[in-house]
């Protein structure tokens, strides 16, 4: 009964692994102010409290974001755990989002 | 915030230029054509580049609070805008300082900043009030290199900081904001003159009344922090005398003064008591 009940864990992502994401916007910008949005909904539905997220301004931090090799923005980055990925654009495809975090079941 | 010096060099270029830089059936692009990006990292030149609609936005945000920012045509205000830096004033700081250069120029966004002179160096007294229709530091594009008045934030809130060189550079380069700054300066000639009448003739009730509605014009927020010494100096009186002029006026449920804390609650009733100074001054350079 109460493995009936139970909700299917995200696959990659284990209750006790957090999530480190970072995302690098322009700061006011619409297409940035949205990616955030997106995220942070995205975060508190499947990640809760197991994730870290770091927003970056590339206004403020030009040189830190090239060093890191970003090339346009919102640019996300899932920096562990391994392996890593990146998505680019506002986040508004929530399933390609997912799939980029490892964070779809088969069941989805 | 970091230093302005550390912030990034924005670059114009148009879509086109930028694609053929990325690879064809790359995320980037797509997500470019999709109009999901607002800038590309231009690694060549260090410069971050916006994107047409991120641009738009950036700057109708930087400049819609501010009068004088937002008269300017798109180009003047994308010229100032890279040299603009946000930042956060807290109530009772010192912007600028008698005599000392001016190293920076603000333009208010929901603040006030209120110019005091001294007499002997000790008695302050307001000559001027900056707000979100105006500019601090004005005596630039005057001519002059150091102020003749101490700034001191009166509402704490946001304003557009531009260093001083960039400012004269900016100045030289956009006739708009030429003229604007000039209208800006006679207004200012103009309140200066009718201030020293009110002050001569007026009673402390009604120039009360009028320093009110003029900070009060000046600031968004429905609260105005005013203690009793700083009234005082505006108004070049005693603490005592400001007591005895604001007590009628709260009597009367006109305003609410309580620790330094003033709201106005009956805006019509205020404009009745101020004096025709206020009428007259809100003409010359109409904050709304």
């Amino acid at each position: 009964m109460s493995r009936q009940t139970r909700k299917p864990k995200a696959r990659g992502a284990k209750v006790t692994t957090v999530v480190l994401l970072r995302l690098y916007v322009v700061g006011g910008a619409p297409n940035s102010v949205q990616a955030i949005a997106n995220l942070e909904a995205i975060c508190r539905e499947h990640l809760k409290d197991g994730h870290r997220l770091e927003v970056v301004d590339v206004l403020e931090h030009p040189r830190r974001a090239m060093a890191e090799g970003v090339i346009v923005t919102p640019s996300l980055a899932k920096l562990s755990p391994l392996p890593s990925a990146s998505i680019v654009g506002n986040l508004s495809d929530r399933n390609k989002v997912l799939l980029a975090l490892g964070l779809t079941s088969k069941a989805q | 915030m970091t230093s302005p010096h550390a912030r990034a060099r924005l670059a114009r270029m148009k879509p086109q230029q930028i694609l053929p830089r990325l690879a064809r059936k790359g995320p980037e692009r797509q997500a470019i054509e999709a109009g999901e990006i607002d800038a590309v990292i231009d690694y060549a030149s260090g410069n971050v580049i916006l994107l047409p609609a991120a641009r738009r936005a950036l700057l109708a945000q930087a400049s819609a609070g501010n009068v004088l920012l937002a008269a300017l045509p798109d180009a003047e205000r994308w010229r100032l805008h890279a040299g603009l830096e946000r930042v956060a004033l807290k109530f009772g700081e010192v912007l600028q300082e008698i005599g000392a250069p001016i190293r920076e120029v603000y333009f208010p966004l929901d603040c006030v900043v209120s110019l005091r002179t001294q007499v002997e160096g000790r008695h302050a007294l307001e000559v001027g009030l900056v707000g979100r229709d105006g500019m601090l530091g004005i005596s630039l594009a005057l001519g002059a290199s150091v102020s003749s008045a101490r700034a001191l934030v009166q509402g704490a809130g946001m304003a557009l900081r531009m260093n001083a060189m960039r400012f004269r550079e900016a100045f030289r380069e956009c006739p708009s904001l030429q003229l604007e700054l000039l209208r800006y300066a006679d207004a200012k000639l103009t309140l200066a003159r009718q201030a020293i009448a009110c002050n001569c003739f007026h009673t402390v009730e009604a120039r009360l009344a009028r320093c009110l509605l003029m900070t009060a014009d000046r600031v968004r927020l429905g609260e105005l922090t005013l203690t009793q010494a700083f009234l005082a100096n505006v108004l070049g009186v005693r603490r005592a005398t400001v007591n005895q002029a604001a007590g009628p006026l709260q009597a009367r449920r006109l305003i609410r003064y309580s620790r330094g804390t003033m709201r106005i609650l009956d805006r019509k009733g205020l404009e009745a008591v101020a004096c025709s100074c206020y009428t007259g001054l809100k003409r010359a350079r109409d904050v709304d």
